[in-house]
Parts: structure tokens; C-alpha cells; sequence
């Protein structure tokens, strides 16, 4: 038990109050003569026994008031012991045995510790004795296979030693919260008995997610916690890496950043981090890293080929965890997006729209501009997006094929203003909105202007928007619109102020098409184009209707990795670092699937005849072999009795803490209980008294 | 010279702490007595020895100073008057001297509250023609002084009551079982003690009395403090005729206290009731006025 305000504890000494003058009172106490004792003699034992026992009685509820009253003062709360390994039930005991298998454990001989240790707990059970070896690392995974009774609890020690030899380490992170969970289930399944739960680890700090640990773990299950762990751990590793992964150019555009850290309590001196692509070095950089800290290698301006490349930062370092020295990515070198832009033919009118798309080399928009009276079907073919900026209206053969490209995949973006011819566009079917009529807002609203202050927060397109403070959607005045009325089925993206629609995206169905009701280009309508906001929307409005996916190029150990269909319905494989290929049937356009990697390395990934490639890392923070306490760790999954508490988890569990920390209001509430007995039999005390003679 | 009528009468309630200041035993009881008698509405005097009864003829060994000249000068023949309080009662004071009766809350102890009050009775009966004597007792007699109506009688209890010094232990049936041998003639016995005895020895003794023709009253004195037991803190009690001591709280024991001591004065009042023997229950701090109203009545019921 704890106290948080032991000060208080001093006023214990009120305690000795009573007691000293109790005493001082009995040491002086006068001598009276008194005529006779004749009848104080003759009064009964008994009756001197019972009043002696009734004031003891009152002063001890004294004291007891005073103690109470100090205690709760001390507001003292249960501190957490960890329950005992006792009698938990006789028969054959029921041993669920955890053996870590994450990457970490690769970490020296690890791993070979925990075999042995995990032997001998095998040779030390009983006869009869059932047992569970489960491997977990961010999963856990049961070694044995359900017997002819459908039961996965082994007594035979040389079967159970066999199925130890089976497990392998793995390049996951750790989740001890998993295992937990696991052995309880099959605790709760196990037949009558003892139940004992052994966990060999390296119990690294990294797996224990405080925040969300629940006790799974009987209060009644006997656990013994066997640590395989290191003091100091001596390693290196990669802990991050960020780096774009597509670039535009030939020469890399983005930065590639690692960040080395140091484990080790000593600095490390002059360590080579390298940076190879398909398998040609790029960089090195000499990094010296302090003692449990990190320093960053930055890798830039290397060529990049055209396509998919397999890169690579390594770490040369002579530690016992090797797995975290190299960190994969896939790089890819992309051609830009082609934009066409289709305007009235007008001097800068689309300057605005061409600005802000090629307003950088990285950018990824490669945009071109033609007037409508010009624009022929077949020139459409070779643009990804199609813009069609504020034009009364396009040709027939023009607008139908469109439609048909739109359901190839290709994006289109129609923004209507003065120019637009509403009836003409009100009548194309596949249009998501129907203009009404031009809004000049300080006319027909009665306001100077209206913004935009009601979007979709969840939509890509806004994304920039809910990232960054700086940007703001509201920002942009409006002074005229058109006003549009969406088709069933058409959503409305984004809205002025006056509720009316502003961005109105097609059905689903009819995908790729997405509506502007304002202009970008005449300031007398808006001051859109000269807001901070107006690139980034503009760069996520093609970007999504492109479909253009800023894919990741790697993920780590135990992500599951998206595979997605492309355009047409076809089958998908995924080739593995070890040069097996996995078929993964077939995926819709539209449909995505996720593969599982067992391993690090490069996957190769064939969609039809889209070639993709990605890399997989292990969990990097696995090279932290910071150690917990295993009785920490217990302390968050074992159930405890009522009223107990962790002073051990307390930094987390500030309810949990304050929950146990109550008993101060039980003392509280005692002292009152004992302040009431004590008044009732003092009263009832001087109640009884005799009258007194009179003569 | 008389007082006044009203300063007499104020006398007659006088506190027994007032009384004790006067050192003069023969004043104190002739202050308590003629008070008491003023406030009377009948005085005692007028019906003792002043009431005329009868004549009778003069015999050899009559004083002379008892014959009624006049009727000689008419009838030539001695006669003499007789009147009602001639008929004398012999009273026998018994005093309490034991250690117990030392006992004093305030001013007064119970010894000087039963030397006054037998004082007072003593003055009192010595006025009224009655042979007065004396007798101190704790586990035997101390002292005795015969009833008698000889001169100096008075004077001699006065002065043995101021010698009184309280002593040991009470031990009421070897001095009473005594003084019942001794007497030969009938009497008044008034006993004043605390009665610190088993009732039993009280009644039995103060009955022998009574056999033998004797009317008996006994007064109880007790301290204010004794039949109260005001005390509050833890004190060492000392027996004043033992000097055994005791560790009391009187919390703890003033109810049983109390109880037992009622029941020993209830025990003591029926018992000596029902053996015709007049009780009263005298606290120190109250006038001594009732013990001679009880006197009165004991004495009017001898003659």
C-alpha cells in the first residue's frame, strides 16, 4: 500500500493524546478519604469489568476516530503485488507457454536461449501434465495441430519438443497483448486443473501498448515470466526512412532520409550508411551517432531509371541484429500526367489553371491547352485528364467521346462560368448538375460575396485542406456563380455559403467527371486563382480524377499491401524475394485485394499488364531491445483482486489509479460510523445514571 | 435579655457551617435550642413543669421550696404541688465516634454535626427536666457518662462532647449488647452514628434496646457527599477507619454505589420501623431543627 500525502502520517501522534493522559491521569491521582468503602467494596467485579470494557470500548472508537481520520488524510491506495504462485487447484496442470519469435529475438542467441529455456520447462512438467507452445510476435500462432480429439494440449514432452523445433524466427514486430489473449482462450478451454502461463521474451518495451492493455489473465492462473534479455543490448539500426517515391526526372527529385539510430549506451563512431539502386551504390555517408540517439543520412540528385528501381540504405555495422542495417524501397521514375486544358482560345485564360499545374519541374502534370473550336475526338485519347475551362458548350462527337473515354479511366473536369451555354449543358444526360441561372451574389444574395465553407472533409481532394492549417478553403471570395441543380445520383463535393453547390461530382456509375460552378479566370466573378488554396485544389482535383495513386513504395512487416485492379478485369500474381510467384485470382477494376508478406525484400506484382513494385521492411523499432519489466507487463494483462492496484502502471491508468485511490473516502466514512457508535454509547452511558439519595 | 421575636426565629434554621465557627458547645445548643423552641407555636415549656397536675400531701424528704404556702396559710397542712413535667425522662445520648464520622466534604464532618446535634438534644432535655447522659461508642464504649439531672450534668456531657475524637472502626453489637446490661431503668435512647455496620448488627443491637422498655431513635448522618457521590475523577479512596485504600473511577461505580448504599438506609429504615425504633435520615449540611423535631416526638410519646 502507498500513501500520497505521508505528511500527514505526523498527525498520527494525536494518537498518543488519549493514551498520555490517560496515564498522567492515573499517576496523579489524588488521594480522598472517604468515610467508609464499606459499600464501593461491596460493589460487584463485574459490573467495575463491564463499565472498564464499555469505556476501553469508547476509547478505542476515540482512537479509532483519530486513526481513521489520519489514514484517510494519508489518502493511501493499494499498491499492486504480483499474485503469488500458489494453490491454483490440484491435478494435472494446464501450461500455456509463449515463445517470442519477433524480429528482435534474432537479436544474438536469443532465440537459442529461448529454445533452451523453453526445454526445460518441458522437461519439468508433470506426467500428466498438458502444454501449449504458442509463437507470437504482432500475432500469435498455436505450433500444434488439432489431434484426433480436436485438442491442441500435448502431454508427450518429445512431441512437444519436436513442435519447438519447428519454430522459426520471424521478421514481425511484437504484440504481447495477442498472445495474452490466445493463452487465455485456450486456458478457458483447458480441462479442470492448475493453470500456469510461462513467457519467454525479451520483453521489449516496444510491444506493450499501455494505453489499450485490458487483463485478460485470471487472477487464478500461476505465471512465470522467463526474460531472455540483454542489459545492454549492443545494436544499430535503421529507424525511419522517408524518401518520395515516384520522381518525375531523370535525376531523383525528392530526398532520401534516414535516420540512423544508436541503441548502444557508448557513441558510435563513423558509421557507413550506403545507398544503393538496383544493386548500383549512389551514396555513402559517414554519420556518428551518440549514445541512444540518431543522426540522419540524406541521400539526393542520383540518377534515376525510367520505371521501377529496387533501392536500398544499409547501415555497416558489426552488431548482433543484422536484420535492421538495410532498409528497401521501390523507386519509380514516372511520365507526367498529361492535362489538356480546353479553353475559349482567349489570351491567358487559362494562365491561372497551366500555372498552377506546372508551377514545378517535380510536378507531376505535363499540361496542354487547346480552344474548343479546335478540339478533335482523337486528341483526347492521349490525356489522362481533359479540363474543359469555362466554355459555352463542345462539340457533339467532341462531348460523346468523352463519355466514352470517361469510362476508360479518363478524368475529366468541367468548370462553368459566364461563358457556358446553360441550356445546352443542362441537356447532356451524363452532365451530374443542370444550371439554372448566373448568380451575381451582391444582387441576388443581398452580400458582397459568398464562400466556400461546407466540404467534404473526408474526400481526397480536400485532404491538403484538412492537413494544413494554412489552407483554407473560405478564403476565396465569390461575386457570381451558376447556379446548378445536382442530377439524382450526383454528389455535391463542396458548397458556397448559401448553400448552393460549388463542386457537384458524378454518380458513381459514371465516374470521372466533376463539376465547377464558378470560374478561374475572371476576378470579377472570383479571387480564387490568387489564394494560396487554389494549387492544391487544383493538383488534387487531377490527381484524383486521374486516378493518379501516390503508391507507397514500401511497407512493413505485417501491413497488409493493397493490390488494386487496373481497368480491365484480370488476374494478379506476386512475385516473392525468394522468386516464387503467388497467384492472387482474379481482381475487378476497382477492387482491391490485400497480400500478406512474409518476408522483407522486393515484391514484383503483375496485374494484368501493369507490372508493380514494392518493398517490404522488417519493423524497424524492433532494433529498440529496450527491455520492460516482465512484472510490468503482468501487472497489465493478470486480473487482480478488487480493490488492489499498480503502483506500476500508475503513469497510464490515471483512472485505475484513481479508481483504488477511493479508499480514503471508505476511512472517511468509517471515522463518521465510529463517531456515531461512540456518541450513542456515551450517551447511553450517562443515561443510566442513579439518582442520588436525599435526605 | 431576650432577643428578638425575629432574630430568633431566623436562628432556628441556622446552617451547621455557621454553628461550627462557635467554639462553645453550650452556645451552640442553646442557639439551636431557643431558636427552635421560638419558632414553635407551642412551647415545649409551657407544658413541662409549669402545668399544674394535683396536691398531694407532704412526705418527709420533699424539698421544702416544692410546698404550696398559700394552702398551708389556709389549711395549716403541707401540701405539695405537683405538675406534668415532673414526671422525668431519663435520655441517653449515643454517639458514633468511629473513624467514619471524621468524614467531611465542606466545613462540617459528620462528628461535628452529631457532637452539635447531641449537644442541641442534650440542652434541650437538660431544660426539660430530663436526666441526660451521654455514651461513646466505636467498637466499644469510649465513654459514658450516666443520665442525671444533678446540676453540673450538662456542663459534664458539654465538655465530654467537645473532647470527642473520632477513633477506630464501628462495631455496633458489643457497645449496645453493653449498655442494655447496664441500664436498669427506662428511658429515651437516641443513637447518632453513620451506621457504617451490616444492618443487621444495627437492628439487632438497637432492638435489645427497645426490649428492654426503651424508646429508641436513631439518627444516620451522613456527608452530602456520601449519599451524592459527586466525585468525577479517578482518585485513590482511603478508608478513614481501615486507611485501606481503593483505586476508584467513579464514573464506573457511582451507580452501583449509589444502589447499594439505598438500599442499605432502606434496609435500616424498614427494619427499625417495624421494630418501632424512629429513624431519620440526617444530611451534615441540613439544620439541625429536624433532629429535634424528632426528639419531641419520641420524647412526648415517653410521658
Amino acid at each position: 500500500m502507498g500513501l500520497l500525502n505521508p505528511l500527514f502520517l505526523i498527525g498520527s501522534v494525536v494518537l498518543a493524546v488519549p493514551i498520555l493522559v490517560h496515564l498522567v491521569r492515573r499517576e496523579r491521582s489524588e488521594i480522598i478519604h472517604f468515610s467508609s468503602l464499606m459499600f464501593l467494596l461491596k460493589v460487584p467485579k463485574q459490573v467495575v469489568r463491564q463499565q472498564k470494557l464499555k469505556n476501553l470500548l469508547l476509547m478505542l472508537l476515540r482512537l479509532g476516530i483519530f486513526a481513521l481520520l489520519v489514514l484517510a488524510f494519508t489518502r493511501p491506495f493499494m499498491a499492486y503485488t504480483p499474485p503469488k504462485p500458489g494453490d491454483t487447484g490440484t491435478g494435472d496442470a494446464n501450461i500455456v507457454m509463449l515463445l517470442d519469435n519477433s524480429m528482435s529475438m534474432r537479436y544474438g542467441n536469443h532465440f537459442d536461449r529461448l529454445k533452451e529455456e523453453a526445454r526445460k520447462r518441458i522437461d519439468g512438467m508433470g506426467a500428466n501434465d498438458r502444454m501449449i507452445i504458442v509463437g507470437f510476435s504482432d500475432a500469435a500462432t498455436v505450433l500444434a495441430t488439432p489431434n484426433s480429439t480436436n485438442s491442441v494440449w500435448r502431454t508427450d514432452k518429445n512431441q512437444l519438443k519436436s513442435m519447438l523445433g519447428t519454430l522459426e524466427l520471424s521478421f514481425n514486430g511484437t504484440r504481447y497483448f495477442d498472445a495474452f489473449v490466445t493463452a487465455d482462450r485456450y486456458f478457458s478451454q483447458a480441462p479442470a486443473g492448475p493453470r500456469k502461463l510461462v513467457v519467454i521474451s525479451d520483453f521489449q518495451r516496444n510491444g506493450w501498448n499501455r494505453t489499450s492493455h485490458e487483463n485478460v489473465i485470471g487472477k487464478e492462473v500461476q505465471t512465470e515470466m522467463v526474460s531472455v534479455a540483454e542489459e545492454n543490448p549492443n545494436n544499430l539500426g535503421i529507424e525511419s526512412v522517408s524518401a518520395d517515391a515516384a520522381s518525375f526526372t531523370r535525376t531523383y527529385s525528392g530526398r532520401i532520409v534516414a535516420r540512423i539510430r544508436n541503441y548502444k549506451k557508448v557513441e558510435a563512431k563513423d558509421v557507413p550508411v550506403t545507398l544503393t539502386v538496383n544493386g548500383s551504390p549512389m551514396g555513402r555517408r559517414m554519420v556518428t551517432l551518440p549514445a541512444n540517439g540518431s543522426s540522419l543520412a540524406e541521400f539526393s540528385g542520383f540518377d534515376l531509371p525510367v520505371g521501377l528501381s529496387k533501392a536500398a540504405v544499409a547501415i555497416e555495422a558489426d552488431d548482433p541484429l543484422k536484420e535492421d542495417n538495410m532498409f528497401v524501397l521501390a523507386l519509380e521514375r514516372r511520365e507526367k500526367l498529361k492535362v489538356l486544358v480546353v479553353d475559349n482560345g482567349r489570351k491567358e485564360e487559362s494562365f491561372q489553371l497551366r500555372t498552377a499545374l506546372t508551377a514545378s519541374d517535380t510536378l507531376p502534370f505535363q499540361v496542354a491547352a487547346v480552344p474548343a473550336g479546335q478540339l478533335t475526338p482523337e486528341e483526347l485519347v492521349n490525356h489522362q485528364v481533359v479540363i474543359i475551362n469555362d466554355v459555352p458548350r463542345l462539340n457533339d462527337a467532341v462531348w460523346k467521346r468523352m463519355e466514352e473515354l470517361r469510362k476508360t479511366g479518363q478524368g475529366q473536369f468541367v468548370i462553368l462560368a459566364q461563358n457556358a451555354k446553360m441550356d445546352w449543358w443542362g441537356a447532356q444526360a451524363s452532365f451530374p448538375v443542370k444550371p439554372t441561372r448566373q448568380i451575381i451574389v451582391r444582387q441576388d444574395r443581398g452580400q458582397p460575396f459568398v464562400s466556400v465553407t461546407n466540404y467534404d472533409r473526408n474526400h481526397s481532394i480536400f485532404k491538403p485542406f484538412e492537413k494544413s492549417a494554412k489552407l483554407t478553403m473560405s478564403v476565396a471570395e465569390f461575386f457570381a456563380y451558376i447556379e446548378v441543380q445536382p442530377q439524382p445520383g450526383a454528389s455535391v463535393m463542396a458548397r458556397f455559403d448559401d448553400g448552393s453547390p460549388f463542386l457537384v461530382e458524378s454518380k458513381p456509375e459514371d465516374r470521372g467527371l466533376i463539376v465547377m460552378a464558378s470560374t478561374v479566370h475572371n476576378l470579377a466573378w472570383s479571387d480564387l486563382a490568387l489564394k494560396i488554396s487554389f494549387p492544391p485544389l487544383i493538383h488534387e482535383i487531377v490527381r484524383y480524377l486521374s486516378g493518379y495513386n501516390d503508391a507507397r513504395s514500401w511497407y512493413s512487416m505485417g501491413e497488409g499491401v493493397p493490390i488494386t485492379g487496373s481497368v480491365e478485369g484480370t488476374a494478379a500474381s506476386v512475385k516473392t524475394p525468394a522468386g516464387e510467384r503467388e497467384s492472387l485470382g482474379d481482381i475487378k477494376p476497382g477492387q482491391q485485394k490485400f497480400y500478406s508478406p512474409a518476408v522483407p525484400g522486393f515484391y514484383d506484382v503483375q496485374v494484368g499488364k501493369d507490372l508493380r513494385l514494392f518493398a517490404v521492411d522488417p519493423q524497424m523499432n524492433e532494433g529498440n531491445l529496450e527491455a520492460m519489466l516482465p512484472e510490468d507487463l503482468l501487472a497489465g494483462v493478470q486480473r487482480l483482486d478488487e480493490g488492489k492496484a499498480s503502483d506500476i502502471l500508475a503513469p497510464n491508468a490515471q483512472e485505475e489509479h484513481a479508481r483504488r485511490s477511493l479508499t480514503w473516502w471508505y476511512l472517511l466514512l468509517a471515522a463518521i460510523l465510529f463517531g456515531i457508535s461512540e456518541i450513542f454509547i456515551a450517551n447511553r452511558t450517562q443515561r443510566s445514571q442513579i439518582e442520588p439519595r436525599r435526605a | 435579655m431576650a432577643a428578638p421575636v425575629a432574630e430568633k426565629v431566623s436562628n432556628r434554621f441556622i446552617d451547621p457551617k455557621v454553628l461550627i465557627r462557635i467554639q462553645n458547645m453550650e452556645l451552640v445548643a442553646r442557639t439551636v435550642v431557643e431558636g427552635f423552641v421560638q419558632g414553635l407555636h407551642r412551647s415545649p415549656y409551657l407544658g413541662f413543669s409549669v402545668d399544674f397536675a394535683a396536691y398531694r400531701a407532704y412526705v418527709p424528704g420533699d424539698e421544702i421550696k416544692r410546698v404550696d404556702w398559700n394552702v398551708y396559710g389556709r389549711t395549716d397542712k403541707l401540701y405539695i404541688k405537683l405538675f406534668e413535667g415532673e414526671t422525668n425522662t431519663k435520655v441517653l445520648i449515643l454517639v458514633d465516634v468511629s473513624g467514619s464520622m471524621n468524614y467531611s466534604s465542606g466545613a462540617v464532618s459528620k462528628l461535628d454535626y452529631a457532637r452539635m446535634l447531641a449537644a442541641c438534644l442534650s440542652y434541650f432535655a437538660y431544660h426539660q427536666r430530663d436526666a441526660v447522659g451521654l455514651l461513646t461508642f466505636d467498637t466499644d464504649v469510649v465513654k459514658y457518662v450516666p443520665s442525671s439531672r444533678r446540676r453540673g450534668q450538662l456542663l459534664t456531657i458539654l465538655s465530654e462532647i467537645d473532647r470527642i475524637v473520632a477513633s477506630k472502626e464501628t462495631e455496633f453489637r458489643k457497645p449496645l449488647h453493653y449498655l442494655a446490661e447496664m441500664l436498669n431503668r427506662r428511658g429515651l435512647i437516641i443513637v447518632i452514628s453513620d451506621f457504617y455496620d451490616e444492618p443487621e448488627n444495627i437492628v439487632n443491637g438497637l432492638k435489645v434496646l427497645k426490649t428492654k422498655g426503651n424508646d429508641v431513635v436513631a439518627f444516620h448522618v451522613m456527608d452530602n457527599f456520601e449519599l451524592t457521590f459527586p466525585f468525577a475523577e479517578m482518585a485513590q479512596f482511603e478508608d478513614l477507619e481501615t486507611d485501606r485504600k481503593m483505586h476508584v473511577i467513579p464514573e464506573y461505580l457511582r451507580n452501583q454505589y449509589l444502589k447499594i448504599l439505598n438500599e442499605h438506609i432502606d434496609k435500616l429504615q424498614k427494619e427499625l420501623t417495624s421494630a418501632r425504633i424512629d429513624y431519620q435520615l440526617m444530611n451534615t449540611s441540613d439544620p439541625l431543627d429536624s433532629g429535634l423535631f424528632k426528639y419531641l416526638a419520641a420524647r412526648s410519646a415517653t410521658v
